[in-house]
């Protein structure tokens, strides 16, 4: 059984619940202040302590076309816990494993902050805590606790959406998809998610809405999504890459090509120096 | 009815980005936001790109080197640079973990799929010959005297000469393959050069480094002249690779490609690294300083080389435009 989330892009109403529900139970520091301009996007991407972003998109229609034309919309943006993770397969240290819900977990005891997980995901999820964001006085916990404390363990290391691993272990649903006003989260067997994900598409068909499913039946590297989304516009949109590619398909062409550059240096090396110039 | 549909590209173009109107069939971006995430790699693991490349180049050489006839100073000197370079190469990558103690957890497993993890496995493996190479050397040196001179006789150049070419081999290779096997777009995009870039790069770093230390110390002359040689052949298979992967790349290649950087790599790698120290070891004059001046010109250029294409990768991350559609 996997569980997962479909994120239905079509109800969020851009609240945010779920960026706060999840730093608090997940104890994570804020974001600081930062007025970025981006239409009401403050939080701007996910990142090692920011796991679940709002995504707010504006397409104004042309001049002269109806005002309904103006787009706004809304995306609450996660981990994929990809069917096959790049950061998982790259992890040297076994600290990113898949749990028994088959989401992508990191054990952040056994993470050593190699940082080899951060290029290797293909959506610019994962991200190294930065040291700095833990002992910055000014960051609280929701128990009073500084974040000094949790340097000990966690500082340097990397950081994502655990799908609420601690939550589910207990038959909780996770912050984020217990927050939402809309269910424009939703959380369960990913199977059973698909399947009701595939009837909301028809359903806004027949209402006249352009939809899709983006992580479903793909035939792309990384498999399919078990945290998927109904979307309405292109994937870049929603800074979602169109064509995501599992790094470690680039393999076996690096190793060969080294391979054969080492094989074919040495024979020249060989050559010169046990044949020529004696 | 299907639940993917494509959608109507026309829709696709307007002003997401905000700011320039967008030509009609253009991906959008996110308000110009990266798409992936840049890796936090700083100088630490450009140092040990390089480290470890000349490490591993050296380890090839001591296979080469001709012991019988006259490579001998080579040979001695290879081994205590290797053992050296091995115990430097591990303090780095520890430097840049922050916390000295987790460089152990790369030690619980042993994962195919991992490069980096392939790479630690390959760094300690290639430790052990060089360190037990150079153990003996110094007791055929007279250093370790009297008894623990039978340290000599425990590391048999027949065992430690071609398991140090292997990994050897191996370490000058990986580092290409662990960068290029990532999401990064620039990387990817040089999944094939890159490792063979960094395979040349080590190889002909590690002839420099060599002979510059023949240099210093003294050598055999027709040593230095072979060591000339395949310095040159490695550095010419390497400016060929870079050019070819300058094509291939077209705009994702940019930050390797244009503006300063080009410049910097030109300037210190591709003429100063490459072409120069090729036409000095290739002149007739066998002066111990051409050899010294070729040998850290290249070096340089080996060190400027890594450190371009770890900085690449960190502005194409920042691309969304060349992050969106990631390379096959």
């Amino acid at each position: 059984m996997a569980n997962g989330f479909f994120t239905d892009t079509t109800l969020c109403i851009g609240c945010k619940a779920c960026e706060v529900a999840c730093k608090q139970w997940n104890q994570l520091p804020a974001d600081g202040y930062e007025f970025t301009g981006d239409s009401y996007d403050n939080t701007s991407a996910l990142g090692a302590s920011t796991w679940r972003h709002v995504a707010f998109v504006e397409q104004n229609a042309p001049l002269g076309a109806p005002p309904t034309e103006n787009k706004w919309l809304m995306m609450s943006d996660v981990c994929k816990h990809c069917t096959n993770a790049g950061c998982l397969e790259a992890c040297p240290t076994g600290a990113i494993i898949r749990n028994e819900f088959d989401d992508v977990y990191i054990q952040p005891d056994v993470c050593n902050g190699c940082g080899y997980c951060v290029p290797s995901c293909p959506f610019g999820v994962v991200d190294l805590l930065a040291h700095a964001d833990y002992t910055d006085s000014r960051h609280f916990v929701s128990d009073g606790r500084t974040h000094d404390d949790a340097t000990q363990t966690t500082g340097g290391v990397a950081g994502k959406c655990t799908l609420c691993y601690d939550r589910q272990k207990i038959g909780l649903v996770p912050a984020c998809a217990k927050a939402c006003p809309t269910e424009s989260i939703q959380f369960g067997d990913v199977d059973e998610l698909k399947e009701r994900a595939k009837k909301r598409v028809e359903s806004l068909a027949d209402r006249g809405v352009d939809s899709y499913l983006y992580g479903v039946d793909t035939a792309t590297s990384v498999g399919d999504l078990n945290a998927f989304f109904l979307l309405t516009e292109v994937p870049e949109a929603y800074n979602l890459p169109s064509r995501p590619v599992l790094p470690s398909t680039h393999q076996p062409a690096g190793y060969a090509s080294a391979a054969i550059t080492a094989a074919a240096l040495a024979l020249v090396g060989f050559a010169l120096f046990r044949t020529a110039a004696r | 009815m299907s639940a993917i549909r494509a959608l109507d590209p026309d829709r696709s173009g307007n002003g997401v980005s905000g700011g320039a109107q967008l030509p009609p069939h253009a991906a959008p971006t996110y308000y110009d936001r990266p798409l992936l995430k840049k890796p936090h790699w700083e100088w630490e693991v450009i140092v040990y790109l390089f480290l470890g490349g000349v490490m591993g180049g050296t380890g090839i050489l001591i296979g080469l080197s001709d012991e019988e006839n006259g490579d001998a100073a080579l040979s001695r000197n290879a081994r205590y640079l290797s053992f050296v370079l091995a115990a430097l190469c591990p303090l780095v990558l520890v430097k840049h973990l922050g916390r000295p103690e987790r460089f152990l957890h790369m030690l619980r497993i042993f994962k195919f799929k991992s490069v980096m993890s392939m790479g630690v496995w390959g760094l300690i493996g290639f430790s052990l010959p060089a360190s037990a190479a150079a153990a003996a050397q110094l007791a055929r040196d007279g250093v370790l005297g009297g008894r623990l001179r039978f340290i000599g006789g425990l590391a048999p150049r027949a065992l430690t000469n071609p398991v140090g070419v292997a990994l050897g081999a191996f370490i000058c290779g990986y580092t290409g393959v662990l960068l290029s096997a990532t999401a990064n777009p620039f990387w990817a995009t040089g999944k094939r050069h890159i490792p063979a870039i960094s395979v040349c790069s080590g190889l002909a770093g590690a002839c420099a480094a060599n002979n510059l230390l023949l240099a210093i110390f003294g050598g055999n002359e027709t040593t230095r002249r072979k060591l000339d040689r395949l310095e040159a052949v490695a550095g010419l298979t390497e400016l060929a690779v870079i050019l070819s992967f300058r094509s291939h790349a077209g705009d994702v290649g940019k930050p390797m490609f244009a503006g300063r950087r080009f410049a910097k790599l030109r300037a210190f790698t591709l003429l100063g690294g490459i072409a120069v120290p090729t036409l000095l070891n290739l002149l007739p004059i066998h002066a111990r300083a051409k050899t010294a001046l070729a040998s850290v010109l290249t070096l340089t250029g080996g060190y400027v080389l890594r450190e371009t294409i770890v900085e690449s990768g960190k502005e194409s991350a920042d691309d969304p435009r060349v992050s969106s559609r990631q390379p096959e």
